[in-house]
């Protein structure tokens, strides 16, 4: 099966014009496979992804690209307890996961 | 759904901003496309557990914003599409993927099969998810 979402990159761009993601902690709630999270981290200093899903942080990892290897993370965790001290990050993202 | 919010409310800044962006039910359309144009076939039915999720989200955070944890700065909407090479491959998706959101009825897949067989070579077929997107800025 051929499937292609977004092909015109909307996401991206209404993300974009809704938040400055340039220089920022950002953390994705539910990254999945990192579909959006490779999109958006280049501008961003640091980008943590997480997910419940282990098979989906195996893809996540695997698209890495190695120019963004030192500002992109994943972690297998849940929403009910994050596993981060307060007041760490500029950016939540909720994609998909809300 | 409310203790998550509050663990991003945690871990974000003071002033930080907590994006919300996700697909919201709204009788997605399908549509036929080729390089010349579009071509509307009709309508996807939301199912009850779609809309249900999104009332549960929505309730979510008009809770948080009420409790004072978030305000929000900005919204939006726009189109996400999901493209098929084939209608066939679309209604398996839909079934498969979709099953407790979205649902094509069988006179739907016959007017998109009809629609992009007497389209041009080049035709595909999409359906235009309609998405949300939300700035909350941490209070």
């Amino acid at each position: 099966m051929t499937l292609q979402k977004d092909p015109e990159g909307f996401e991206k761009k209404n993300l974009d014009s809704i938040v400055d993601l340039n220089g920022k902690h950002i953390l994705e709630v539910g990254c999945g496979e990192g579909r959006l999270t490779w999109k958006y981290a280049s501008a961003s200093s640091l980008t943590i992804g997480f997910d419940t899903d282990h098979s989906a942080l195996r893809i996540a990892r695997a698209d890495s690209s190695p120019d963004l290897h030192d500002k992109v993370r994943f972690a297998c965790a849940s929403a009910k307890n994050i596993p981060f001290r307060k007041e760490t990050f500029d950016i939540a993202i909720l994609a998909w996961s809300l | 759904m409310v203790h998550a919010l509050n663990e991003i409310h945690r871990i974000l800044k003071p002033r930080g901003i907590l994006i919300d962006l996700r697909p919201v039910e709204d009788n997605w359309s399908v549509e036929v496309v080729t390089s010349t144009g579009n071509q509307v076939a009709g309508k996807l039915m939301d199912m009850p557990v779609g809309i249900a999720d999104d009332n549960a989200a929505f309730q979510a955070m008009n809770e948080v914003e009420a409790l004072g944890w978030f305000s929000k700065e900005k919204d939006d909407e726009f189109g996400f599409f999901y493209i098929w090479d084939t209608p066939s491959e679309m209604k398996s998706y839909i079934d498969e993927e979709w099953e407790d959101f979205e649902k094509m009825d069988d006179d739907l897949y016959r007017k998109t099969s009809s629609l992009w067989a007497s389209a041009n070579a080049d035709a595909r077929v999409r359906v235009r998810v309609k998405m949300w997107i939300a700035a909350w800025k941490k209070l």
